[in-house]
């Protein structure tokens, strides 16, 4: 840029302020400085800058690149100190800007030139501009670089919702700015965006990125060099195509001959390009409509490449990859399939370890485990610590996948373990910042933990994880996940063992003719777990989370609000307007939506329309024919926001029959009810949870004494009179996942085990089976029917139900009851007698204990 | 385990007061020494007594007496229909199977909370009430009358789980005898110092057991409550790859020049003012062709560009073309659509609208305005002039596609028949008609 400005106006004075001396000086200075940094010399950079700053003391670009050169001398030590640096030299600019377009705004009302005066020129204060958070000040207070230097760090420390929050008013502005940094700026959005989870944020920057930067048409054929020499050339293409239903040359000079003005040859031939543009994007997108429906890609016009730190082919790499990174996201494997060989094209004599990285990613994706590892043994360079860290996580990944826990275990610990000592080397670069993904693999961790039943080393992990992903509703639910089990297995304070809980206590008192049976009522752990504790979110004593129900009820209830707000900020995003800007803003962060795009543009009511139709023009996936990409992309996107919100759905799901469950085990019908009830209205509910929505909302009715309505949601799964359906089939488990491994190549093993993983999975076959499930129904509703003092029916259900689920002590204790209130005290005795979940504790043992 | 009903204090009274039953005890001394001195939970302990007394082999004859009096008595300060355990007394008094003399035991109990009734009967020990009892003495009044005279007034309910209300006692006999004896048998007690027999058992024990171990729960159906399963893992763990290396930026702007352009500036600055001569035209557009960036640093705001538009009409579209990106764009838009109607600034949108995609709403605005400057003008000559420019620039935006005509066609039509004297707003008429 330097080089550039200084061709162009080489006899200018460059610092107004100075002396007439002061230029070359400053000028030299600070081309000395640039030299220094560049090669790395960061101490002589330092020490020509503090040069320059006598020379012009308080100049905030001079502070700025002094902050940074000593940051890269003290070796990245401090990059928090280095964030607090830059936003006092943001705020310096703001200042100054705002003290020189105060001056100039008062000299032009006044009627005065001022455009050369010393401190004015070179700015420009958008004095209409309605939304302030837009003002960019140009030329000698800008700050974009400063800006993107801050969201830099914030990206590196992980900090994507701060880092967004920079890069986002800067990419609403982007136009103004240089092309270097503006480039660095996209790049930047573009990986805050895709490690947010943001597709269709993600889809936009990358749309414009190809627009912009000249690299548009990269999959139109597979020979990588054709499409940078097109979009070279796209400039200066003129229209061939004159029958375009927008281009009428005649028209245009039509006027301005009869209006005698004369007639500018430039302002043709812009047009004709222009429109060249514009009819090569609308005839690739097919689109018929009399207005083209992308304003984007009509006033796009390509920017220059300028930037000498990144070659065409390294640029055109770099989008391809972030693109395959776009379509793993959305999830749309097949295009991802085809672009990723595409970039193992562009990447050939290159560095390729990160395609075939993704190649792996995507067979990892598509259920191809043993691809996954082959292509991830050639991928990567295990020498680098924090790349074999990252090895060690995927292999981790696909083993989960294989259904080898114990093994995918071995591999997330030993990828911590060399986090850790990552973490223990002096950080020379400010990557190693980001290279630590301690966190990330812990909530791996944690999810393998729970896979093999260990709630509380899960919990720990979760508790770990939960400072990146504490806006996930799902890491809420699995956290909740573990109290419950933890409560089930009796390993927190106050619960029962499983055993415990399963079994019916009998005391048998007293001996001979005098012998009598005392059945203990509350078999199940209801109420035995204590509530009272505060349950504050802090570790116990030793450093383990304190696992609870009431615990359990809070993380739900996290998810269950997360989950809300992003269904309400999505729902928006489907129809923007101007007033979802300001909602979906109040409620920032990762699930949110800030919906870039429209506000780009600049009219945003246009933009909207614009972008709903595309939206609702097609949600499926096009066969894309070559170089459609704002269409591909923008079908991924929706193809992607339908996984999400299916996604969601079955988390709500999920969540509902939790919280119903928890609030039951705590005694709490009346707040268990509504969360059942709710469950149930969910559309498109799975027939697993509506069978636990049911079976929980009747025995909540139950407890709020109203047992017919209770009886009602039983007998939805009677068919005729007596005989229970089954409530939901086996193929219910197999339909209740989010994205079914389509493509599976691998024939056996590796495909078998991702299609199922519940054979080798020891929680997920612990659900009720098909037929345990009817036998649960029978036996709730012989409770239902026994409380309503129907006796030869709930005996009739009783007797089903204990021929289905004959180890379940529940049933078998109705099955007593029923027998006694029928005054059939010997039928009930040898039930009692037969089960095999019965304890009998000698009395002689409570005598001694009681006196 | 589960909750136990009393604790060892109320445990030791009622072991204690069962066994002083049989002594020559008044039953008035009984009662009164179980309940002097103790903070016992009336409930509970008269909850656990009923429950004895059900079973009616547990208890003696005397132990029962007593029982039943604790009964009463633990309530006697309220009405009768207070006592949590009326309709239990009351079913023990009509009870026909019980003893004669347990039912009037009963009756008199009753009956003693009147006042003015006697409580003699109560002076005497249990042992003596039975010796002394005379049947012939005792009437026993049906159920409905006793019902009447004790329930009095039906006692609303207090809420408790239905669950509970249906519960059964959780108490099972199972006495474990040789097969073929009888289990009621007192052979089968076990008498002190002899040899216990198969089947033999102490009756104390058994006593003592129970109520260390009665709960107040009685046994209910039990409902199965299946814990929900885990949710599925699917897309959630985390595959790692390399981040991009994301460097901190050198600002290249630092002390550069920051004149750039000046020469536009100063042109732009006296394009306000007035037409520039070709050769400084050729120079703003040739220098904004070179610098794409220059455009946002020439020194033109949306406040500035009817001077520009009116001066150099092509300048400002080559200004306003390369700013169409830029977020300021709408209100360079909004200067231009409210600037007074001429020749310039209609060829300005026009020469836009070809080059741009312009916002639909300003387009449509910018005609109605044409359309009511032409109304407004005063100046004949003026008006004829203006209106024939509109009808030109409505039939190039027309033919080039630029607007839809329907959206317009009502106020277009309106407007050429309001100036069919004007060759071109016929000429417009006819174009029109032509596209209905």
């Amino acid at each position: 840029m330097d080089s550039r400005d200084s061709s162009s106006a080489p006899d200018r004075d460059c610092s107004a302020g100075d002396d007439d001396g002061g230029l070359p000086v400053t000028a030299a200075l600070a081309k000395e400085a640039s030299l220094h940094f560049q090669s790395r010399k960061f101490a002589e950079c330092v020490d020509v800058l503090n040069q320059l700053k006598v020379k012009k003391d308080g100049d905030p670009k001079v502070l700025h690149n002094i902050a940074i050169a000593e940051f890269f001398r003290d070796g990245c030590s401090d990059p928090k100190k280095l964030l607090e640096v830059l936003n006092n030299v943001k705020k310096r600019c703001e200042e100054l800007a705002r003290a020189s377009g105060e001056q100039m705004e008062s000299g032009s009302s006044s009627g005065n030139k001022l455009t050369l005066d010393s401190k004015g020129s070179g700015t420009t204060i958008q004095q209409l501009s309605s939304d302030s958070a837009s003002i960019i000040y140009t030329g000698e207070f800008d700050i974009s670089v400063a800006a993107l230097n801050m969201a830099v760090i914030w990206f590196h420390l992980h900090e994507y919702s701060k880092a967004l929050s920079i890069l986002e008013p800067l990419y609403q502005n982007i136009e103004p700015i240089d092309e270097t940094t503006a480039l660095h700026i996209c790049l930047l959005l573009l990986d805050v965006l895709l490690a947010c989870h943001d597709a269709s944020e993600s889809a936009d920057v990358l749309n414009y990125l190809e627009k912009a930067f000249g690299i548009g048409n990269v999959n139109q054929g597979d020979n990588g060099n054709t499409a940078t020499h097109q979009s070279t050339n796209l400039v200066g293409k003129s229209s061939s195509v004159p029958s375009s239903p927008f281009v009428s040359d005649a028209s245009s000079s039509d006027l301005a001959a009869s209006v005698n003005a004369s007639e500018n040859p430039l302002s043709r031939t812009l047009s004709e390009d222009r429109l060249d543009e514009m009819f090569s994007t609308l005839d690739i997108g097919g689109q018929n409509l009399a207005r083209p429906s992308g304003l984007a890609s009509v006033n796009d016009h390509p920017r220059i490449t300028v930037d000498r730190s990144i070659s065409g082919v390294d640029l055109k790499l770099k989008l391809q990859l972030y693109k395959v990174r776009f379509l793993l996201l959305a999830r749309n494997l097949k295009l991802a399939k085809r672009e990723v060989k595409h970039a193992m094209n562009i990447a050939r004599g290159r560095d390729s370890s990160m395609a075939l990285l993704l190649k792996a990613q995507l067979e990892y994706t598509r259920g191809n485990h043993r691809k996954a590892i082959k292509l991830l043994m050639a991928s990567s360079n295990r020498t680098d610590a924090a790349i074999s860290s990252m090895f060690n996580n995927n292999l981790g990944c696909i083993y989960y996948k294989l259904g080898k826990y114990h093994t995918s275990a071995v591999f997330f610990s030993k990828a911590l373990g060399i986090c850790s000592s990552l973490q223990k080397e002096k950080p020379l670069k400010l990557l190693t910042f980001s290279q630590d993904k301690s966190l990330l693999i812990t909530y791996n961790c944690g999810v393998q933990y729970l896979a093999c039943g260990k709630p509380i080393l899960a919990a720990c992990c979760f508790q770990k994880a939960c400072l990146i992903f504490y806006k996930r509703p799902l890491l809420w639910l699995r956290l909740a996940e573990c109290c419950i089990m933890a409560v089930e297995k009796g390993l927190v304070k106050g619960s029962q063992s499983p055993s415990d809980r399963s079994e019916i206590r009998v005391n048998v008192i007293g001996k001979g003719r005098w012998r009598k049976l005392l059945i203990e009522s509350g078999i199940s752990g209801n109420g035995h777990v204590a509530s009272v504790e505060k349950n504050d979110w802090a570790l116990g004593g030793d450093g383990q989370p304190k696992l609870s129900l009431p615990l359990a009820r809070q993380c739900l209830y996290n998810a269950l609000h997360l989950l809300n707000c992003s269904d309400w900020s999505n729902s928006k995003s489907v129809l923007p307007s101007n007033l979802s800007l300001e909602e979906s803003e109040s409620c920032d962060g990762l699930s949110s939506k800030n919906p870039i795009h429209k506000k780009l543009p600049g009219i945003n009511s246009m933009a909207s329309t614009m972008l709903s139709g595309l939206v609702n023009s097609n949600g499926d996936l096009k066969e894309p024919k070559g170089g459609a990409n704002p269409e591909i992309v923008q079908n991924s996107v929706s193809y992607y926001e339908d996984i999400r919100r299916r996604e969601n759905q079955m988390i709500k799901q999920a969540l509902l029959a939790n919280l119903a469950y928890v609030e039951l085990e705590l005694d709490n019908p009346l707040k268990a009810l509504p969360a059942a009830i709710s469950l149930l209205e969910l559309p498109g509910c799975s027939r697993i949870y509506i069978f636990l929505g049911h079976v929980y909302a009747a025995e909540a009715l139950c407890l709020l004494n109203k047992p017919k309505e209770a009886a009602e949601h039983l007998a939805i799964y009677l068919s005729g009179d007596n005989n229970i359906e089954l409530p939901f089939s086996q193929e219910d488990f197999e339909q209740w996942r989010v994205v079914k491994p389509v493509d599976c190549e691998e024939p056996n093993g590796g495909a078998a085990a991702a299609k199922n993983p519940s054979h080798e999975g020891l929680q997920e076959s612990m659900f009720l089976k098909p037929e345990e499930a009817r036998g649960t129904l029978y036996a709730n509703l012989a409770a239902v029917s026994a409380i309503q003092g129907d006796l030869e029916r709930a005996h009739h259900f009783v007797t089903q139900s204990l021929s289905l689920v004959p180890n379940s002590s529940e049933a078998t204790v109705t099955a007593i009851y029923v027998d006694l209130m029928l005054g059939k005290p010997q039928e009930a005795l040898s039930k009692l007698k037969h089960c095999s979940h019965v304890r009998f504790l000698p009395s002689s043992l409570q005598l001694s204990k009681s006196s | 385990m589960g909750k136990k009903m009393l604790n060892l204090e109320e445990q030791c009274k009622i072991v204690n007061l069962l066994k002083s039953s049989s002594e020559q005890k008044s039953i008035e001394e009984t009662v009164t020494d179980f309940f002097t001195n103790s903070k016992l939970r009336h409930f509970n302990v008269c909850y656990s007594l009923s429950l004895l007394l059900q079973d009616k082999m547990m208890l003696s004859s005397t132990e029962r007496l007593v029982a039943f009096a604790i009964l009463h008595r633990s309530y006697s300060s309220q009405k009768s229909a207070a006592n949590p355990f009326i309709s239990f007394l009351v079913n023990a008094a009509c009870d026909d199977g019980a003893e004669k003399y347990e039912r009037a035991f009963i009756l008199q109990l009753l009956s003693s909370s009147n006042s003015n009734s006697s409580k003699e009967f109560l002076k005497q020990s249990a042992s003596d009430y039975i010796k002394n009892f005379d049947p012939s003495s005792q009437n026993f009044p049906q159920r409905e009358q006793l019902q009447k005279q004790y329930f009095e007034k039906v006692h609303p309910e207090p809420y408790s789980c239905l669950l509970q209300n249906t519960a059964v006692k959780n108490l099972l006999a199972d006495p474990d005898v040789p097969c073929g004896c009888d289990a009621n048998s007192a052979e089968l007690d076990s008498q002190p110092g002899a040899k216990s027999k198969l089947g033999s058992g102490d009756r104390d024990e058994a006593l003592s057991g129970l109520i260390a171990n009665l709960s107040l729960e009685g046994l209910i159906p039990h409902w199965i409550r299946p814990v929900p399963p885990r949710f599925p893992v699917d897309e959630e763990l985390v595959w790692l790859n390399p981040d991009n290396s994301h460097e901190l930026q050198w600002d290249q702007g630092m002390c550069a020049d920051t004149s750039r352009g000046a020469a536009v500036r100063d042109l732009i600055a006296k394009a306000l003012k007035g037409a520039l001569a070709p050769n400084q035209q050729e120079q703003v557009l040739v220098e904004l062709a070179n610098d794409p960036k220059l455009v946002y640093h020439c020194g033109l705001t949306p406040r500035k560009l009817p001077e520009l538009v009116e001066n150099n009409p092509l300048i400002a579209v080559e200004v306003l073309t390369k700013l169409i990106n830029s977020p300021e764009i709408a209100d360079y838009f909004t200067v231009l659509v409210n600037m007074d109607m001429s020749l310039h600034s209609m060829e300005v949108v026009n020469r836009l609208t070809t080059a741009v995609e312009l916002p639909k709403e300003f387009v449509r605005m910018y005609i109605t305005n044409c359309i009511s400057s032409c109304e407004n003008i005063k100046d004949k000559y003026m008006q004829n002039r203006l209106v024939r420019l509109v009808c030109v620039f409505l039939q190039s935006l027309i033919r080039n596609r630029i607007i839809d005509v329907k959206d317009l066609f009502i106020e277009v039509q309106a407007f050429c028949i309001e100036f069919s004297r004007i060759r071109e707003a016929a000429g417009l008429f006819r174009l029109l008609k032509t596209l209905e």
